[in-house]
């Protein structure tokens, strides 16, 4: 019977273990190569640790299959070894994680200045567009093509809703607001993650190499709609986004005279 | 595809009976209802459900519109209820016993390269859903299921595959509209008590925020244009990233719904001053005896209302429609006058003017805080006065007017929107047409409008100092310089 609990225990480990192997040809893992480039970085950190972490895991597994396989399989009748502990031992098993740990902490540092520290921002990064959340969309101003964003609207500005066109291949920088309660600036595939926080202003900004289509979804649970508060990153050439601005610039001035219909039917 | 019970005795109009059943709702044991409105259920019982040998009101919405579960495709509604519309063109015997129908290849139409079931509008199994066995698209053969009985015979028309788009366009809208506008688009679902402003009953038939003219419909780019933009700074949001489809299968249900609404509102129009609980009442209470008031009414139900119903359903027809045709839609007669200072310097002399009166709601700065807001007014319908000081719409909601100063436009920001909303004003709501304007004086007003968020100071010129030329003196604008 102890030798089937002491199985029972090696086992499950090694069904999880076993699961993580199979988990990205599965596709239970990330949605998407990480198509930012703090995303890189990002991905490189969490693999460091799910290293070091793997390791200790199976470290202490094994430590903990084998008392269990000899208490199970040893002779009940032999003498009790009574222990006061070791302080060797105890000091071992408390600096070395100490350690590792704090290795971790100051391996992340540079990333997440790059991300959270406003002064650490890339210079050359260019201030697009003030993204507003409110339940349960996301609405976009531009600012008027030619100028620079401000956190006041201006006249000119371009509106939009539920999709956020950014140029490649340069680091861009998203002021990101909220009308209403919390929300979270969430894009899965590009590793960003940032909250909203009503009556604050708060720059985000990402890089992204490819042109393609990445989600935005809420991540801070704002109410009923939250499940469905979604909006579309559209990441193309910067000649794409000044052709989108300006397809936009003149819907936003549309003055219902212009239009083939009515010059087709003159009254 | 369900069969369906066959239909009262409405035969001249052709209808097809739409019924589904989807696996997770049906085995659940759920099911849903449209409601009536509260002018239905005030008149007295024999017109909600009729007599013996007439149909009420209830009856004659549940006959055109179906429950939901079960909906009833119109045809003479202009909503586009899916399907291609075909006519048999030859029918025969098949081996195994079952019929062989032909379809004729409407012009411009194109048949599909498979179909699951044809519903048949006219004929012997006018009504009826069949289901097809095999199907060849070169040959136009369909081999009807051998179940089915009915005689169909060549000249019927059928739907192939139809009331698809209304039937996904009822799943889309309880997925994701009727927690809000409710199963019936009363504007009642349950979140809509949490919500200022409420959301939308769609029973009135009317839409505040439309391009068309103030005595027009909504009209289909409208609707579709509220869907996919959502309308800023109330709870109707954007459902940009749906599929175009989607977005014309809800928007398709949602006009189902107003028709329903409107036509019910309609027959109750027609009974209600006679016929009413109330009318009864006081009618028992003159003298009249009830039995002969219920045979006058039996006899209207016969008679009147039914000729009536036709006629309704008709004009309802006509009048959605020609929503969707180029003369509703407000296109001004001029280009939008350039916005310089002094435009809206014009326009902001408009705004103040005895005859347009717009500081009267929005106030002398624009800050939606003007005389009425404070003032009781009557509701046109009862003759009583409110209860809330300020303004209401149709649906006795109390309504700020539009607060300038922030920017934020409902029906849209673009020139043209806001010269729909003051040439046709909005409808339901106490801003009033102003059609007779001339179109030069909209444009100087829209000028006006826009710039008031960036004015220097409230109740200025519209000009910011960053925009355009320096400001004139405040004493040149204040006197109106008539229209």
């Amino acid at each position: 019977m102890k030798k089937f609990w002491a199985l029972f225990f090696v086992f499950w480990p090694t069904v999880a273990m076993y699961a993580c192997w199979i988990a990205p040809s599965r596709g239970w893992w990330f949605p998407s190569p990480p198509m930012s480039r703090t995303g890189v970085q990002i991905d490189g950190l969490f693999y460091l640790i799910l290293i070091i972490v793997a390791i200790t895991f199976v470290a202490t597994q094994y430590v903990l299959a084998y008392a269990l396989w000899m208490g199970a399989t040893k002779d009940g009748g032999s003498k009790a070894l009574f222990s006061h502990g070791s302080h060797k031992l105890e000091i071992i098993w408390t600096i070395v994680p100490s350690f590792i740990l704090v290795f971790i902490s100051l391996a992340q540092l540079d990333v997440l200045a790059e991300i959270r520290v406003i002064s650490k921002f890339p210079e050359k990064a260019v201030k697009v567009a003030e993204v507003t959340a409110r339940q349960f969309e996301w609405r976009i101003r531009y600012p008027k093509p030619g100028t620079e964003l401000t956190t006041e609207p201006n006249p000119g500005d371009l509106y939009f809703v539920n999709e956020l066109h950014v140029p490649t291949g340069k680091p861009v920088v998203v002021n990101l607001r909220t009308q209403d309660v919390q929300h979270a600036f969430f894009s899965p595939q590009l590793r960003v993650k940032q909250d909203a926080v009503p009556g604050l202003v708060i720059p985000v900004w990402f890089e992204i190499e490819k042109v393609g289509n990445f989600d935005l979804v809420c991540a801070e649970l704002c109410g009923w709609g939250h499940y469905k508060m979604k909006a579309r990153i559209v990441a193309e050439s910067q000649s794409s986004v000044d052709k989108y601005l300006s397809k936009l610039e003149a819907e936003q001035d549309e003055d219902g005279t212009k239009s083939e219909a009515v010059a087709s039917s003159e009254e | 595809m369900s069969l369906t019970p066959s239909l009262k005795p409405l035969a001249l109009i052709g209808f097809l009976s739409i019924g589904f059943s989807i696996a997770g709702c049906s085995d659940s044991g759920f099911e849903s209802n449209f409601v009536y409105s509260d002018g239905t259920l005030s008149l007295m019982r024999e017109a909600q459900d009729g007599t013996k040998e007439n149909p009420g009101v209830k009856t004659l919405v549940d006959d055109h519109f179906g429950n939901p579960q079960h909906l009833k495709a119109w045809d003479k509604m202009p909503v586009d209820f899916g399907g291609v519309i075909s006519t048999i063109e030859s029918v025969k015997e098949s081996e195994r016993g079952g019929q062989v129908v032909t379809l004729a290849l409407e012009e411009g139409t194109s048949l599909p390269g498979s179909i699951q079931s044809l519903q048949f509008i006219t004929g012997l199994g006018a009504g009826r859903t069949v289901g097809v066995a095999e199907w060849n698209a070169e040959t136009r053969e369909a081999t009807l299921e051998a179940s089915a009985s009915e005689k169909i015979a060549e000249g019927d028309s059928c739907a192939i595959d139809g009331g698809t788009v209304l039937t996904s366009g009822r799943m889309l809208y309880m997925r994701h509209c009727g927690h809000c506008h409710g199963t019936s688009g009363d504007g009642q679902g349950p979140t809509a008590r949490y919500l200022n402003p409420r959301p939308r009953d769609y029973r009135n038939g009317v839409f505040k925020f439309t391009s068309t003219n103030d005595m027009s419909k909504v009209s289909r780019d409208d609707l579709q244009r509220i869907i996919k933009y959502g309308i800023p700074g109330t709870y109707m949001p954007s459902f940009l990233l749906m599929p175009d489809e989607e977005h014309h299968a809800i928007g398709e249900y949602v006009r189902f719904l107003a028709l329903r609404g409107e036509y019910e509102r309609k027959l109750v129009a027609e009974l209600s001053s006679d016929f009413s609980q109330a009318a009864l009442d006081s009618r028992v209470k003159g003298g009249e005896k009830k039995a002969e008031i219920v045979k006058e009414l039996s006899e209207f139900l016969g008679e009147d209302l039914k000729e009536s119903a036709t006629t309704l359903g008709d004009d309802l027809a006509e009048i959605w429609s020609a929503a969707d045709g180029e003369e509703a839609v407000v296109i001004p007669s001029v280009a939008r006058v350039p916005d310089t200072p002094e435009s809206r310097r014009l326009g902001r002399a408009l705004y103040l003017s005895k005859t347009l009166n717009c500081a009267d709601c929005h106030g002398i700065d624009g800050a939606g805080n003007g005389p009425q807001t404070i003032a009781f007014e009557k509701n046109p319908v009862t003759n009583e006065l409110y209860q809330e000081a300020g303004l209401h719409d149709i649906w006795d909601n109390l309504n700020q007017p539009r607060n300038l100063q922030l920017g934020m436009y409902r029906g849209g920001r673009r020139p043209i929107d806001l010269f729909a909303r003051i040439h046709a004003g909005i409808k339901g709501s106490r801003m009033p047409s102003f059609k007779n304007t001339p179109h030069e004086d909209i444009w100087n007003i829209v000028n006006y409008v826009l710039s008031v968020p960036f004015e220097a100071e409230p109740g200025g010129t519209g000009i910011a100092p960053s925009i355009g030329e320096s400001v004139a003196s405040p004493a040149a604008v204040t006197a109106p310089t008539g229209n």
